[in-house]
């Protein structure tokens, strides 16, 4: 059979967004973050938060690639993000590499992890798939506090302080807030050229169909398996960066199917699932409002930053269903309409 | 001579019920075969032996002298098998464009080669100037329209359709048989469910009529639609 491509006239039809049109916005965005951190660069206390904040976009954006893109709601990413978060701890304790070179062989005992725990479960769909990857998340942080030589058990891990960029270790809280906006922006341009690829019309055509995306001649086991793999290898960078941004891990922290499976879900879906922007606009509203939540109402009543957050995500399933970018898009449709 | 698609003594049972009873065909290549049979004949369930959906309790689908019966669907599709649904399957949350490109994308791997053979699909089916709206903003007709273009930018040798008329207008039926007759007389094999008559008729050179899972009768429209065991299938028997 002769190439098919040759046989077309490559004619530009209206419509589809490549990556290389979406790249432009992709780094103003970037650009932006980059001058916000510069214009908070001597106060520590709003440098941690944008680092928490970027460290949250940048997961979310990590995970959109299979939940938002595949429709494989993960609430297990803690463990990818555990996976990445040991091994690079094991290799700089016990071999002295540094957590830069570290990133990728983390992301890929995550990605391996992931194929190998999702193989199983990627044959059950809808809230089926969600409750498997909460049981394996219980599972794996069994096995962690068991295999202590890796973990460090229930006491954890500490890395200590010794400052240097080889250690990727800091002083200043403004190197840790650009190191996240680096893994934002890692995580950021790689959804955008799988979105705008053969693979993100693949998954996305398996999150709305299954059976018409088989009838197209889509593998969807291996389609799965692969935007796993990639949400989980980027996880696990997260889980590394985390680790040496805390210095102290220990299993229930990593593992913690609310503090990270979860809201790794709840901020896409605030922000906007399946969007390019949507987990960095869900991270910048959730995490600031939970620093400044427990910081208020931490002591006055425990737990009270929980209800607010719960709250949050009730009204955006009332109200926002998709999400802040969803409400941003009709918005401007409204004023358009209005304007007209 | 190896032929291009066998079903032999092929069954397939759910439970009790044999679905598929015994049933042996052959297609030639450049064929247009339609399938007719009274609700309940298994002509769905002949349809998913066929694309994959379903493996058959005992027999065999043959593709060209392979053995196909156990191959995935989206193993069959790159052999060449495009097919639609009798429930329309659009991918809602995407274009009518990106829609038609899912199945392009089984030949090409950059977006603007997969857009421009969706656009062409697209142009086939008269949905081209919907390109970039929402799918599901489309009619039940224009969906089904939406189907055949997915299953046409996949570069076919054999489609399959699964009642694409059903919820139609007269203007619509009439451009997908001259779109159908028109494909075929270019050379592409299509095996199609109907429940139309008129479009049966318009059609085919050959119909097989199913009924009870097993075939009742095949043969040219005229022959097979006069057949009084075929009518007695479809309207029961006149009472004595």
């Amino acid at each position: 059979m002769s190439n098919p491509e040759q046989a077309l006239t490559l004619r530009k039809p209206a419509g589809v967004r490549t990556f290389a049109r979406e790249l432009p916005v992709n780094l103003a965005v970037l650009a932006a973050l980059g001058a916000l951190v510069l214009l908070f660069a001597r106060d520590s206390f709003t440098l941690n938060i944008l680092a928490g904040s970027f460290l949250f976009a940048g997961l979310a954006t990590a995970w959109n690639i299979i939940g938002g893109l595949g429709g494989q709601f993960s609430l297990g990413h803690s463990v990818f993000f555990a996976a990445g978060a040991y091994t690079a701890a094991n290799l700089y304790l016990k071999l002295h590499v540094s957590p830069w070179l570290a990133l990728v062989p983390a992301a890929g005992v995550a990605a391996l992890l992931a194929v190998a725990v999702s193989w199983p479960v990627f044959r059950l769909r809808g809230p089926f798939f969600a409750i498997a990857t909460m049981a394996f998340t219980e599972v794996l942080l069994a096995l962690a506090m068991y295999f202590d030589a890796f973990t460090g058990g229930a006491r954890g891990l500490s890395i200590p302080f010794r400052a240097g960029l080889e250690n990727m270790i800091f002083k200043d809280r403004l190197s840790y807030a650009l190191l996240m906006l680096g893994f934002f922006a890692l995580t950021l341009l790689a959804f955008t050229a799988i979105a705008r690829s053969r693979l993100g019309y693949r998954l996305q055509a398996i999150r709305d169909n299954e059976d018409t995306a088989m009838a197209a001649g889509i593998d969807v086991l291996a389609t799965k398996l692969t935007g796993m793999a990639l949400s989980a290898g980027l996880t696990g960078v997260g889980g590394a960066l985390f680790l040496m941004y805390v210095r102290v891990v220990d299993p229930p922290a990593l593992f913690s199917l609310f503090d990270i499976g979860v809201k790794i879900a709840l901020v896409t879906l605030i922000g906007g699932i399946g969007t390019i922007y949507g987990p960095l606009l869900g991270a910048l509203l959730v995490i600031p409002l939970e620093n400044t939540l427990r910081a208020e109402l931490g002591g006055w009543i425990p737990g009270g930053n929980l209800i607010v957050l719960g709250l949050i995500l009730i009204l955006s399933a009332l109200f926002v269903k998709r999400g802040l970018v969803g409400a941003l898009w009709s918005l401007a449709a409204r004023l358009r309409g209005i304007a007209r | 001579m190896t032929g291009f698609l066998q079903i032999e003594a092929a069954s397939k049972q759910f439970g009790g019920l044999k679905a598929v009873d015994d049933v042996t065909l052959a297609i030639s290549a450049g064929e247009l075969v339609s399938i007719i049979g009274p609700n309940g004949a298994g002509k769905t369930t002949l349809f998913n032996l066929l694309t994959g959906q379903l493996a058959p309790t005992s027999g065999k689908v043959v593709f060209e002298g392979r053995n196909i019966s156990h191959l995935a669907p989206h193993k069959r599709a790159r052999l060449g098998f495009g097919r639609t649904f009798q429930i329309s399957q659009t991918l809602t949350s995407m274009s009518v464009l990106e829609n038609a490109m899912v199945g392009a994308f089984l030949h090409h791997r950059s977006l603007a080669a997969a857009a421009a053979e969706a656009t062409r699909a697209l142009d086939m089916v008269g949905l081209a100037s919907r390109a970039s709206d929402r799918a599901a903003s489309l009619t039940l007709g224009e969906r089904r329209r939406l189907e055949l273009a997915r299953a046409l930018a996949m570069q076919p040798r054999l489609v399959l359709l699964d009642e694409v008329m059903a919820g139609l207008n007269q203007s619509e039926v009439q451009e997908i048989i001259a779109l159908v007759q028109r494909l075929n007389a270019g050379g592409l094999t299509f095996l199609v469910i109907e429940h139309n008559l008129k479009v049966v008729r318009a059609f085919s050179r050959r119909v097989i009529v199913l009924n009870r899972g097993a075939v009742l009768a095949q043969g040219s429209a005229d022959a097979v639609l006069g057949n009084p065991a075929v009518i007695e299938a479809y309207v029961g028997k006149r009472r004595a």
